[in-house]
């Protein structure tokens, strides 16, 4: 029984069409006109108790429209959503009580309190049980390293402080569902870590579902295990990340440390062959395909043009793959 | 709805708390809106060096009909000030989306973060006004008098925010919602006089379309003793009845905005 249920879920947004210039806009005041825009166009999928999900996708291809969805901030023009049993747009309150989410540089701290002050009205907003509370708040405190932050007003914390408090504050209550959009933007890579580190003990801990939406792919490499690909309103690949990464990643890159160049090698090979990344004098940096090409090959290749010094290979990561499929380059193979 | 209450009680002490790190902007504020009242009361001081009397109304009746309205204005202020401009403060800054992730009716908590430095200069000021007012028209201040005064004038503000909260749905659709509720705030200012002296078209309206006759005028009559009227007795109702328009709109408006989006 999936803990998330949405059956051709579509959201039409009206747009409102301006002429340009002065006039355009005064037309507008008396005569607008509207556009409808399609920002989800029908999508499905389950979600199960304690799945990790990386939901992602380019600006605009609909990520957040789909998670106001999912929370209940906007009503679906068509479509279903159910999430634990109840459908979020129908029964806002009841939905409020089993998730947590944390929208970007949204804060749903007091900014002027002290933070403790915030977790306290969270407490009673949500009716936590007083050893809940101690327990989770101690714990949450070790993990994110919260100690030195509690006393301090919301406004007077940096980026990276305010959003362990934030992350903080969305577990409070032990939510069934937590939606995650954009949580590590703008962040140092330490309290990345710490903010991953925190996802992954809770979700082992309590089985929490967490949907994140994110452009740093590290997050998602680490924390999640199923990815859900969106692209101009539908859904373009739903699976394991694992298996994204086979069907997908099919290039390999490889770097090496040259000597005595004869001639420029980007000239001299084909693009069948491999593609040059990037070439100087003393190094060059190359894709190629390993369903098409072999690694030796390329090396003999190389050799033909300079002295190879060294080498070094790495697989392609969800960030290059991600950049292919953005550009249309891989997903018709 | 008890719970509502107490997490509503929560929200407004964090939100004073809030306020009052400010000190320096919160004195500001109260000093500028007593100053504010003073000229309107030099006003009305000036047309009585002009006349003797309005409709029957001396001067001092006319302070402490003034000081009644200034005591629901400032528990109003108090309780229900947030709602004066939501478009701007709370809608066009996305806040309004971290209230509505809330498990908690979404009014609970914009009523919650009213903050507000003039009511406690208003009610000074109201204080002031009304016993020395009483003193003047040799009144006897009994307890009874006393307990009735506190009385209407928590229903007179609860009347005045169940309004303002009415039209501060204008915030869902516009961002200087705060003009709308301006507009229809100016009309209580009608409220400051003895309504007998408007034609009937303005009684009606002050009476039954915008009760605003019910945080001053009625009571003031009642207080004076020279009140036949058993309409001040309806002022509970008018409570309930406002309110209840208040939770129906709101939650009208809540509906169409969540399906339009933002």
């Amino acid at each position: 029984m999936p803990i998330i249920k949405v059956n051709n879920l579509v959201k039409k947004y009206k747009i409102s069409q301006k002429e340009h210039g002065m006039v355009g806009y005064i037309k507008h005041l008396f005569h607008p006109k509207y556009k409808e825009q399609t920002a989800v166009n029908n999508i499905n999928f389950n979600i199960e108790q304690g799945e990790l999900v990386g939901y992602i996708g380019e600006n605009g291809a609909g990520k957040s429209t789909t998670i106001k969805m999912l929370t209940g901030l906007l009503t679906p023009t068509s479509g279903e959503i159910i999430v634990n049993g109840i459908v979020p747009s129908n029964k806002r309150i009841e939905n409020n009580k089993q998730i947590g989410a944390v929208f970007g540089q949204k804060t749903q701290l007091w900014w002027d309190l002290p933070v403790i002050e915030s977790f306290r009205l969270i407490k009673k907003m949500y009716e936590i049980p007083d050893g809940e509370y101690r327990k989770n708040l101690k714990k949450f405190t070790q993990i994110l390293d919260l100690e030195e932050l509690l006393e301090k007003q919301v406004k007077n914390l940096s980026l990276g402080q305010k959003m362990r408090c934030e992350i903080a504050a969305t577990f409070l209550h032990n939510p069934k569902v937590v939606y995650l959009d954009e949580p590590t933007i703008g962040l140092d890579i330490l309290v990345k870590e710490k903010i991953r580190k925190f996802i992954k003990d809770i979700n082992q801990e309590k089985n929490t579902t967490v949907i994140l939406t994110t452009h740093d792919l590290k997050d998602i490499e680490e924390v999640c295990n199923r990815i859900i690909l969106i692209d101009k309103g539908t859904i373009i690949y739903d699976g394991e990340k694992e298996t994204f990464k086979n069907k997908y990643g099919k290039h390999i890159i490889a770097e090496f440390v040259i000597q005595n160049k004869k001639s420029n090698i980007a000239l001299e090979t084909s693009k069948e062959e491999f593609e040059v990344l990037e070439e100087k004098e003393k190094n060059i940096k190359i894709k190629f395909n390993h369903d098409k090409q072999t690694i030796m090959n390329i090396v003999k290749a190389i050799s033909n043009y300079c002295e190879i010094l060294d080498m070094h290979i790495q697989e392609e990561g969800l960030e290059e793959i991600l950049k292919e499929i953005y550009k249309g380059e891989t997903i018709n193979d | 709805m008890i719970k509502n209450i107490k997490l509503y009680g929560s929200f407004l002490v964090a939100s004073l708390k809030r306020m009052m790190e400010y000190r320096v902007d919160c004195l500001v504020g109260m000093v500028s809106q007593i100053a504010f009242q003073i000229i309107e009361l030099i006003f009305i001081w000036v047309i009585f060096q002009n006349t003797d009397n309005i409709a029957g109304w001396s001067f001092e009746h006319l302070l402490l009909l003034y000081g009644v309205m200034m005591l629901s204005v400032s528990i109003n202020d108090l309780l229900f000030d947030s709602t004066y401009d939501i478009g701007n403060r709370l809608i066009k800054k996305g806040k309004f989306d971290t209230i509505l992730l809330r498990p908690v009716h979404p009014l609970i908590s914009v009523l919650g973060e009213s903050q507000t430095s003039t009511a406690l200069g208003y009610m000074v000021l109201s204080v002031v006004l009304i016993v020395t007012m009483l003193i003047k028209l040799q009144i006897t201040i009994t307890i009874f008098l006393i307990i009735k005064i506190l009385y209407f004038g928590i229903l007179g503000g609860l009347i005045l925010g169940g309004i303002q909260t009415i039209f501060s749905v204008a915030g869902f659709w516009i961002y200087k919602s705060n003009e709308v509720v301006w507009s229809v705030f100016q009309l209580h200012k009608l409220a400051q006089y003895p309504i007998e002296i408007y034609n009937k078209f303005v009684r009606i309206i002050l009476t039954f379309l915008l009760p605003f006759a019910f945080t001053a005028y009625y009571p003031t009559l009642d207080y004076l003793g020279v009140s036949e009227s058993k309409l001040i007795y309806v002022t509970p109702l008018v409570v309930i009845f406002v309110w209840m328009i208040a939770i129906k709109v709101w939650n009208w408006a809540l509906n169409k905005y969540r399906s339009t989006g933002n």
